[in-house]
């Protein structure tokens, strides 16, 4: 032993680990003083030390994109069936030019030049429960899903795929969007990629992806990837190109609380993904998720800006994503945020702004129509969110 | 002198033995070969027409040109003519009336256009599935664009920057943007399109389309125009043209005001016994106002004992006032004076307008002429000093010319093929040719386009009216897929296009045996089905196909039990027609129909005749067992998950022609070569 001590060899193998291990502190140490250097003096209502202490690691926008305020949307117009809707139970809005589609509980109501008008099944919906639409960039076809199946509305011509007349996996259909000439669908028996230029489907269900059940919520897709909210399965990546899938899950498993943070996914149980300037948003009804493709980050009610942990959908545009919670509507950068809450008791609300850790209230009269948000989508400067008492219209406020 | 007397006398007793049960023998294998007992003996119509040996197909067949559409170039001088049996591009002196050069193309040419420059040449090659670029100083294909499947009509956008191609199998406009020769965008379009023209004032495109929405039996027939807006490359809206079908092609007034569009209107909704009262099929064009909410008016050609049918092409004179169009059935022009559409239009009311629209007798005031062409007109294009009428005869492999002043064929251009007149080509003429239906009212072809099928469902009459709905079966490839019709009564073409047919369907004379022979062998062996380029290019199956031929080959379910042969797929659509040629009980009879068991169906390119099953009833491939096939009599299919059934879809529209299934894919293969 003492032979082996005295050998070259293990000096030379002591001191390499020595050096690894310092060279290793000093990065840690790095990483610390950034995060103090983080902090804005000046703030209003200190952020908890441990979110400070994360802006600054990996997985977070760099501190420079982290200085850029979230925008802030006011002025709310709400539009109820007293404005032309068909039902106030409004399940997702999309805008695409000068129209607004927002699927409601009794049809497809859309907004143009002032007016709403009403599509149902008489008109040749699949179902009147609308609860997802998206529109074709190439083609300029509404793609609606239904919870009777999926519509494509083509200058005015409704054409109907379903379960029995089509290759779609299941007709209760949560989430539409089309990805160049794909149209990919999540609906209660798996999710489905319809080929618009070879019309045909191809399947995904847990029998051929790496999904805990059939059962998919949203879907997302971008730098040629596709990213399913598996309900209970996570995330399901899939590349068209090499037809290879990668899951994201919760290390945790199925617990409802996030045991070691930013470890992957904070819960398995998906709700929606969007994928915007190489972030992949992702809503659970535990929390979000956001992942730049080598860190994961979770938010929380408690730790940000984040109105609830019940996400019932998001949507992310740029560098901002927009939450749909049971309980106000949220958008973020990933540090900074904006909150809208409703009043309980009459139609004024408020902006609850955090910028750099310095959170500030703006009163809104009136505000989001109800704090139960189901969908979200904007186009210029103006914010659309669906809600279960009517569909609200936001302009973004110069502050 | 008695030798050669008792020679000559028994070589005549040995004639008479031999001859007379011979005679007898012959007479029984012609009855039992074409399952009537009064087909001539025709051996030769058998043994050499119909053989199968590809050294006799040589040596009795010729081959054609079958001109298609044309081009005028601007200044008038040359004339370009798409040759869709010859995969060609002639160019003609229109002056001398020579041909300049054949230019290869890519298979089935079928459109073609010049661009303003008059520099280069697009040519829409149908069973390629591409477009060929020609420089016409070089007279060369220079570049080769892809396209959807079975690219036909071809137009520029008013920009000239871009150049939309209509996708006549896969139903949808190609757009591509010519600089780049890249496809920018892929619009969807009515059910099988054909023709496009964009409006003279450059902002819309229309595109036609030949087959109707897919309804249910009862639904009047619905066929769907295209509008494309020109400017955003976006559709417009469809205008749903009703109780019409086979919209081929288009064209505008100068002034814009109008759009004609020739079409058929069928009445499969009522027995076939009302052919004699003009009232099965009716031919003619649809006007399409631009002003106001867009009316489209339908009129007859037709006249009253006289049929105009399987209207293709029309073109509408420089000064607004002549619409020629091709009524390829019955070898005619037909001369429309649009001044006279445009005043009947206007004295009419909306409820006379609807009774013009079946009104045989009204033709009269619009239609100033009618000029005999040779076989089967199909393309035409006006001369730029609107003096003469050029006409693609298509079955004849010339160019006819019509002077439009005195409004006669004054002469025509020979494209230089074969002047003998083949069984094959005859019965390919006869096909498509209205002639042996009572008062020309239509021919094969109005049912069967492209000797295919039109996807309607027919009322045919039988001693039980409004029974037995039966859904159009395609001709192509058919002849080793006996017996015939879903009830399989015919076992034989012969059968099925003689006697009978002459009965049930053309209410006239039956063919006469040498036609009837030709238009049987053309049947059984002169029509071929394009390749399934869209879902089978090359054969290699994708993996959903290749596990849905597994799921299609399989012989246990997916609980591990045996399926009962008899309940297995390949059992009765075993390769390479994919039927086993015997009845079965599929348990799709419905209670309007005759308690019968089907003729199992040939399945080759199944994928482009919907909808399905005898009476049409499913409409998609999917249909046939999510909807029809709750009892697994129709094959094992209960215990698949959806997935399962999806593969099985995507493998049955794999299926290509026997040719291709039997390892001869040359000509498959060709399609891809670009040129």
């Amino acid at each position: 032993m003492k032979k082996i001590v005295r050998s070259n060899y293990f000096k030379i193998t002591v001191l390499a680990v020595m050096l690894l291990g310092a060279l290793s502190l000093g990065f840690i140490l790095k990483e610390k003083e950034t995060g103090k250097e983080y902090t804005q003096p000046g703030m209003v209502v200190s952020l908890p030390d441990d979110l400070v202490k994360r802006a600054a690691i990996p997985g977070l926008p760099a501190p420079d994109d982290a200085e850029k305020a979230v925008p802030v949307y006011g002025n709310w117009k709400n539009f109820t069936t007293k404005d032309g809707l068909p039902s106030d139970k409004c399940y997702c809005v999309r805008v695409s030019g000068d129209k607004t589609y927002v699927g409601t509980h009794d049809g497809l109501a859309v907004y143009e030049k002032g007016k709403w008008k009403t599509y149902t099944s008489k008109d040749g919906l699949s179902h009147n429960g609308v609860v997802s639409v998206d529109v074709s960039e190439i083609t300029g076809d509404v793609w609606i899903g239904t919870l009777g199946g999926l519509t494509r509305w083509s200058a005015g011509k409704f054409e109907i795929f379903n379960q029995f007349n089509s290759g779609m996996p299941n007709d209760l259909v949560y989430m539409v969007i089309c990805d160049g000439p794909d149209v990919w669908v999540t609906t209660g028996g798996g999710a489905g990629r319809y080929n618009t230029l070879k019309k045909e489907w191809e399947i995904f269900t847990e029998q051929n992806a790496p999904m805990h059940e059939p059962w998919t919520y949203g879907v997302s897709a971008g730098d040629g990837k596709v990213y399913i909210a598996a309900w209970g399965g996570g995330v399901i990546e899939y590349n068209p190109k090499t037809k290879q899938f990668r899951d994201h899950t919760d290390p945790d498993g199925f617990m409802e609380i996030d045991l070691q943070p930013d470890d992957g996914l904070v819960h398995d149980i998906t709700t929606a993904t969007s994928y915007a300037d190489g972030i992949l948003w992702v809503s659970t009804y535990f929390g979000m998720s956001r992942y730049d493709g080598k860190y994961w980050k979770g938010y929380f009610k408690e730790d940000s800006g984040l109105a609830s942990n019940f996400i019932n959908f998001l949507r992310a545009e740029g560098p901002c994503a927009f939450m749909c919670t049971d309980n106000g509507f949220s958008s973020t950068n990933g540090t900074n945020w904006v909150t809208y809450k409703k009043n309980e008791n009459d139609a004024n609300g408020v902006a609850i702004v955090t910028t750099g850790g310095v959170k500030k209230e703006i009163p809104q009269s009136p505000s989001i129509s109800h704090n139960f948000i189901i969908g979200v989508d904007g186009q210029d400067d103006v914010m659309w969110v669906a809600t279960s008492k009517g569909v609200s219209r936001g302009e973004k406020l110069k502050l | 002198m008695r030798k050669l007397i008792v020679s000559v006398g028994v070589i005549a007793v040995l004639l008479v033995l031999v001859f007379i049960p011979g005679k007898k023998w012959a007479r029984e294998h012609v009855n039992y070969k074409t399952a009537v007992n009064d087909h001539s003996l025709n051996c030769l119509n058998c043994h050499l027409y119909n053989s199968k040996s590809p050294l006799i197909s040589k040596m009795v067949n010729r081959d054609y040109l079958s001109p298609m559409n044309i081009a005028v170039s601007e200044d008038g001088k040359k004339l370009f003519v798409t040759a869709q049996d010859a995969d060609k591009l002639f160019v003609i002196d229109a002056a001398e009336r020579k041909i300049l050069g054949k230019i290869d193309v890519g298979r089935k040419p079928h459109s073609v256009i010049l661009d303003n420059t008059g520099s280069n040449a697009y040519v829409t090659n149908q069973w390629s599935d591409n477009v060929s670029v020609i420089d016409l100083a070089e007279m060369k294909v220079v570049d080769t664009l892809s396209t959807g499947n079975g690219p036909a009509g071809l137009s520029f956008s008013s920009d000239g920057k871009v150049l939309y191609v209509v996708n006549s199998y896969s139903s949808d406009l190609t757009v591509i943007d010519l600089a780049s020769g890249i496809e920018i965008t892929r619009l969807n379009t009515g059910n099988n399109p054909t023709g496009i023209q964009l409006s003279p004032n450059g902002k819309d495109l229309y595109v036609t389309a030949r087959r109707a929405v897919i309804t249910p039996y009862g639904e009047p027939v619905t066929t769907d125009l295209t509008l494309v807006d020109d400017q955003s490359r976006r559709l417009k809206s469809f205008l749903p043209v009703e109780s019409a079908y086979l919209m081929e092609n288009i064209a505008f007034t100068p002034s814009g005001d109008l759009a004609l569009v020739t079409l058929i209107r069928p009445k499969n909704l009522l027995p076939t016994l009302q052919v004699e009262k003009g009232w099965m099929m009716n031919h003619g064009f649809g006007v399409i106002e631009q002003k106001g909410d867009g009316r489209i008016i339908q009129l007859l050609t037709d006249e009253p004992q006289a049929f105009y049918p399987d209207p293709f092409d029309i073109v509408i004179t420089g000064d607004g006032k002549r619409a020629f169009i091709s009524s390829s059935g019955v070898n005619m022009i037909t001369v429309i004076d649009i001044d006279s559409v445009r005043n009947l239009i206007a004295e009419s009311t909306p409820e006379m307008l609807s009774l013009w629209a079946n009104h045989l007798g009204i033709s009269s005031r619009y239609v100033v002429k009618r000029i005999p062409t040779g076989a089967n007109p199909k393309g035409l294009a006006l001369s730029p000093d609107g003096k003469y009428l050029y006409v693609a005869e298509h079955l004849n492999d010339m160019i006819g010319v019509i002077s439009t002043e005195t409004m006669e064929r004054t002469g025509e251009i020979e494209l230089g093929s074969s002047s003998r007149v083949t069984v094959l080509r005859r019965g390919r003429q006869l096909l498509n040719n209205a002639g042996r239906t009572f008062q020309t009212q239509y021919s094969c072809y109005t049912c069967h386009p492209d000797e295919h099928e039109d996807g309607l469902m027919y009322n045919m009459a039988s001693k039980d009216m409004g029974r037995n709905i039966t859904n159009t079966q395609s001709l192509r490839e058919i002849g080793d897929t006996p017996p015939f019709k879903w009830s399989g009564k015919n076992q034989t073409v012969y059968k099925q296009d003689g006697m009978r047919f002459s009965t049930v369907l053309t209410r006239t004379e039956q063919f006469p045996y040498n036609d009837l022979d030709a238009i049987s062998s053309y049947i059984m062996r002169g029509n071929h089905y394009p390749p399934n380029l869209q879902f089978n290019p090359d054969g290699v199956l994708t993996e959903a196909q290749e596990r849905g031929k597994i799921i299609f080959e399989r012989t246990r379910d997916n609980n591990g039990n045996e399926i009962p042969e008899n309940n297995r797929c390949i059992t009765c659509h075993p390769a390479p027609y994919y039927t086993n040629l015997k009845f079965a009980d599929v348990n799709t009879l419905t209670a309007s129909d005759d308690s019968i068991l089907f003729d199992t169906p040939h399945l080759n390119n199944i994928f482009s005749s919907p909808p399905y099953l005898h009476d049409g009833r499913a409409k998609t491939l999917e249909e046939i067992w999510t909807l029809y096939g709750k009892t697994d009599k129709h094959g094992m299919v209960n215990d698949m998950t959806k997935g399962q059934l999806n593969d099985l879809v995507e493998y049955l529209k794999s299926l290509r022609s026997p040719d291709y299934e039997s390892g001869n894919s040359k000509i498959q293969k060709a399609s891809f070569n670009k040129e």
